[in-house]
């Protein structure tokens, strides 16, 4: 089976979308079958070969071409590559387009789409429309939005769109080689990642920095940690301090992986009350680490999390989320309950699924 | 807490406490009356229960329970249901055809089981404890009498109150107590772990067996199945009456309620002294073609303030709507009757509503007024969203927050523009409404029921599951119930929105002919001269009545003492909107300011006892 995947990143940030993309390439290679070639096309890297790649990509892998950016280099090469390709994975939206224009040159080609989250829950153009009638499966990461693309998309054939849930990357999860944090903590230690962008405040960084003071008043030492770069960090920052806990709230910006697995390994639970997740990677990366979980009922989330890994709560509500996060710290969620719910997403059950959403 | 309900059932009543569970309940007797006290128990004291509602269908269950072994020893529709559960748990849900909302202790495995109808007609709301435990009951008053619930206001609540006209199940206006939804579940165990689940799901869009293929036939299908639900909520061992207002539901309703038999029916409507809102023609046309007992009740400005303290001290939570409700019960209890039967749900079901006609063309609109310029939006929206009228600024509303026919059919049930709403609101609380957007709280999870459903069916089912469930329902269970009424709804009957429900669009509404479906199944019934008739609802003279007799309550609702009980509230900003309405530039605004009168005057009476 000759398979292309087409991506909008994959190790030039380090974004729920690029990281699950670089499994998806893995997955591929190994559901590509031994006289199958998976090649790789990615939008906003460069050319250069990330090293990387070598973890993700096994004997199979073909061409991993890198467009910087230069969206007419990507369809060129998409055509080009999507001549000898059986089946084409397009992995955001936006590039659904230049796989329907690859099958005009090549019949048999078979293309899918990877739904992740916002990107796919609005209306969509007349041709996004036609683009995604045409797509022989749309793999969705959560129900949440597979029922969003169905609501928008009415016209689509229900059984054409499928739920593979996202995965842990195999590597990320292993928990022998953690390095603990060097500083010891005295009080609770919450830990939030994501990234900090103005257009995307329903991450709710800035619900669980309202919610300290509460959650002070309870654990007068409690730290909330936050890691993450992005153009509202300046205004979270502002509101720390307007609130009174600016000592209380440590911005780490954006880290390398070896720090952040410290981190999630350190902290007394994992906080994310979004929004709008698609599926919420990071809540199964918390987990990895046998870390309570809370997020928002809304989105995907609740298909990530359950009562027997963490809380949900309602989005927005400070006095709501200051009491889940106290009743987390004081009753943490058995660890290996977690680690087992955290296995279920594992990534061997994650390619078992890609493939038969394949076939 | 049972004391506090004892306007819903003043003809019987009982407390029983079993291991942890204790349940207490007031019965209005309508089915075998002499017996069904409640709780009632099992042979084998294995399940206790307290059941708010009617089965009408109970007298078709009892065969088939009977021949399951169970011994009945009463006629009461209670035993039937208890029966039911006893031999088939959860399952039995499925099989009732009625209003209901009861809880049922099981004492072997210790659990408590609670369900509520599936349109939502008969409430049910509970509450954690800090003990773990859990309270429920069909009013709030009663379980706020319990003390172990503080009467706190959720802000978060009140700005879906000013959306809305009441707070949106799951919510309520107290923070900590949830209202179960209609067609939900609960079950919650001896240690207090509590989950809620959906147990009713409206049909999917296009069930295939039971659809007709032309409308001679379709017709004859409706006709029967309007029938049989009058048959079916007719049953009651007590005299039954009707609400007549003169439009095309409530006369359909007695025209087949006569038809079934009914004799000497008594008929009540409301009429008012102002041109222009009272019915009272068409109503006694209806009435005189029926031959039913009819009694009319005139309702005017100045009995409506003097009555005003009692009236918002029936309601458990703030509402905008309901005074027509209440007098109409209160007439029809006087009147001699314990069961009323009501139009309310025909302008959802054969699409009675101006939306059917609207939406679907505004939704043809929106694509190519995305592919507009995002600037021009913000001008054109903000341009709209200044001028003075609500119609321009329900539309700035649409413009600027409505993606697809789902997010218009639940903005088009907003009482303030979303602007309004947040200028109203404390800074505080501002933030957290504005954190929440201006759609309804429960819009992932209709328009995800609703994948695959045309245009009428998305619109009648947001009317289905927001105004008519939060509001008319609602309303019409407490003020019924504040003058011991059982008040019946045949159009929102399960049986007949399963049928009805997959039937083609173009058999059930016709934009040009107002309820054309209900119309033609009840020709033979119903006077043409109300048939043809534009639609005008059951409105009262409000506009009018808060500029003369009722302006000394709003004057002191509004005044800084009032609004400063309202701290979620941006007592300026309230003021001026009633000083604004005395103006009297667009006197459709008087339904906002009702809504925001009532909730100052709930808010500042909600620590009376």
């Amino acid at each position: 089976m000759k398979i292309l995947l087409l991506s909008p990143e994959m190790f030039l940030a380090e974004g729920g979308i690029a990281r699950i993309m670089r499994l998806y390439l893995k997955a591929l290679c190994e559901v590509a079958g031994p006289a199958g070639r998976v090649d790789s096309l990615v939008l906003n890297d460069n050319p250069a070969r990330d090293k990387r790649l070598g973890r993700y990509g096994n004997k199979r892998l073909g061409e991993h071409l890198g467009c910087s950016r230069s969206k007419l280099r990507f369809i060129r090469q998409a055509i080009r590559l999507g001549r000898r390709a059986d089946l084409l994975i397009c992995g955001h939206l936006h590039h659904l387009m230049i796989a329907w224009l690859a099958r005009l040159f090549n019949a048999r080609l078979r293309y899918y789409l990877v739904a992740h989250g916002i990107e796919v829950w609005r209306p969509y153009s007349w041709l996004e429309k036609c683009a995604m009638s045409g797509a022989h499966r749309i793999l969705c990461v959560s129900e949440y939005t597979r029922h969003q693309i169905l609501r928008f998309h009415p016209g689509l054939t229900p059984e054409r769109v499928v739920v593979v849930p996202n995965t842990l990357d195999p590597y990320f999860s292993d928990r022998d080689n953690v390095v603990p944090s060097a500083i010891p903590f005295a009080g609770p230690r919450l830990l939030t990642v994501s990234r900090l962008l103005s257009t995307d405040t329903y991450k709710g960084v800035d619900t669980m920095i309202e919610a300290m003071p509460l959650v002070r008043r309870e654990f007068p030492l409690a730290r909330l940690r936050v890691i993450g770069t992005g153009d509202d960090a300046p205004r979270l920052q502002e509101l720390a301090t307007r609130l009174g806990v600016a000592g209380a709230v440590d911005f780490l910006g954006s880290v390398n992986d070896e720090i952040l697995r410290a981190e999630y390994a350190a902290c007394d639970l994992f906080a994310l009350p979004s929004r709008r997740e698609g599926f919420g990677l990071v809540y199964l990366e918390a987990m990895t680490y046998g870390k309570s979980c809370l997020g928002a009922r809304a989105g995907g989330a609740p298909e990530v999390i359950n009562d027997t890994v963490g809380q949900l709560v309602e989005y927005g509500n400070i006095p709501d989320l200051a009491a889940a996060v106290a009743d987390l710290v004081r009753h943490p969620r058995d660890s290996e309950v977690v680690r087992r719910h955290a296995d279920s997403f594992a990534f061997p059950t994650f390619t078992r699924r890609l493939a038969a959403a394949l076939t | 807490m049972v004391k506090r309900e004892q306007h819903r059932g003043p003809d019987d009543n009982g407390l029983c406490s079993n291991g942890p569970a204790t349940l207490g309940m007031c019965r209005l007797a309508i089915i075998d009356p002499a017996n069904g006290h409640q709780p009632m128990h099992s042979p084998d004291g294995r399940f206790s229960l307290i059941f708010n509602g009617a089965i009408y269908n109970h007298r078709e269950l009892r065969p088939g329970l009977t021949a399951r072994g169970w011994n009945f020893r009463t006629h009461c529709d209670t035993e039937v249901l208890l029966a039911a559960y006893a031999l088939d748990g959860a399952a039995c849900l499925g099989r009732l055809r009625g209003m209901f909302a009861f809880a049922i202790w099981d004492a072997t495995e210790q659990k408590l089981f609670a369900a509520r109808d599936p349109l939502g007609i008969k409430p049910l709301y509970y509450a954690r404890l800090p003990d773990s435990g859990v309270v429920f009951a069909s009013e709030l008053n009663a379980l706020l009498a319990g003390g172990q619930i503080p009467r706190e206001i959720d802000p978060a609540s009140v700005g879906e109150y000013l959306a809305w006209f009441s707070v949106p199940a799951p919510r309520t206006i107290y923070r900590g107590i949830s209202n179960l939804p209609p067609g939900h579940c609960l079950t919650t165990d001896a240690t207090g772990r509590t989950k809620t689940a959906a147990w009713w799901h409206l049909p999917p869009p296009a069930a295939s067996g039971r659809v007709t293929t032309n409308y001679h036939d379709f017709i004859h299908g409706l006709r029967h199945q309007l029938e049989d639900s009058i048959r079916a909520h007719r049953v009651a061992d007590v005299p039954v009456g009707a609400f007549l207002s003169g439009g095309m539901d409530s006369t359909a309703i007695v025209g087949l309620m006569t038809k079934s038999g009914a004799s000497r029916l008594k008929t009540f409507s409301l009429i008012f002294g102002e041109s222009g809102f009272s019915e009272q023609a068409s109503a006694r046309l209806a009435a005189q073609a029926f031959g039913t007992e009819h009694h009319e009740e005139l309702i005017t400005g100045a009995r409506v303030a003097a009555d005003l303290p009692r009236i918002l001290a029936s309601f458990d939570q703030p509402t905008g709507d309901g005074i027509n409700t209440y007098y109409a019960s209160q007439t029809a209890r006087q009147g001699g009757v314990t069961v009323a039967l009501s139009g309310l749900g025909g302008d959802e079901l054969f699409g009675g509503y101006p939306s059917f006609r609207d939406l679907p063309r505004l939704n043809r609109v929106l694509p190519f007024w995305r592919r507009l310029p995002a600037g021009l939006r913000g001008r054109i929206v903000a341009f709209l969203g200044d001028r003075p009228d609500t119609r321009s600024r329900k539309l700035a509303d649409f413009l600027a927050h409505a993606r697809d026919l789902h997010e218009l059919a639940a903005l088009q049930r907003r009482v303030l523009p979303e602007t309004v709403r947040l200028s109203l609101l404390s800074p505080n609380v501002r933030a957290q409404t504005q954190r929440l957007g201006p759609n309804h709280p429960m819009l992932d999870d209709f328009a995800f029921e609703l994948i695959g459903a045309d245009p009428f069916q998305v619109i009648s089912a947001w009317e289905l599951r927001t105004y008519m469930a939060d509001v008319l329902l609602r309303d019409s269970d407490v003020f019924s119930m504040a003058h011991s009424l059982e008040l019946r709804v045949p159009f929102v009957d399960r049986v007949l929105l399963e049928w009805l429900w997959p039937q083609p669009t173009w058999f059930k509404y016709d934009p040009r002919r107002q309820k054309k479906a209900l119309a033609d199944a009840t020709a033979d019934l119903v006077p043409a001269e109300i048939r043809n008739r534009r639609k005008q609802g059951f409105a009262l003279p409000f506009p009018r009545w808060m500029l003369a007799e009722l302006s000394p309550f709003l004057e002191e609702t509004f005044s800084p003492v009032s609004l400063s009980g309202c701290p979620w509230l941006q007592a300026s900003e309230a003021a001026a909107m009633w000083q604004e309405f005395k103006t009297g530039r667009d006197p459709r605004a008087w339904s906002r300011v009702w809504t925001l009168a009532v909730l100052i005057n709930f808010a500042n009476r909600r620590t009376l006892p």
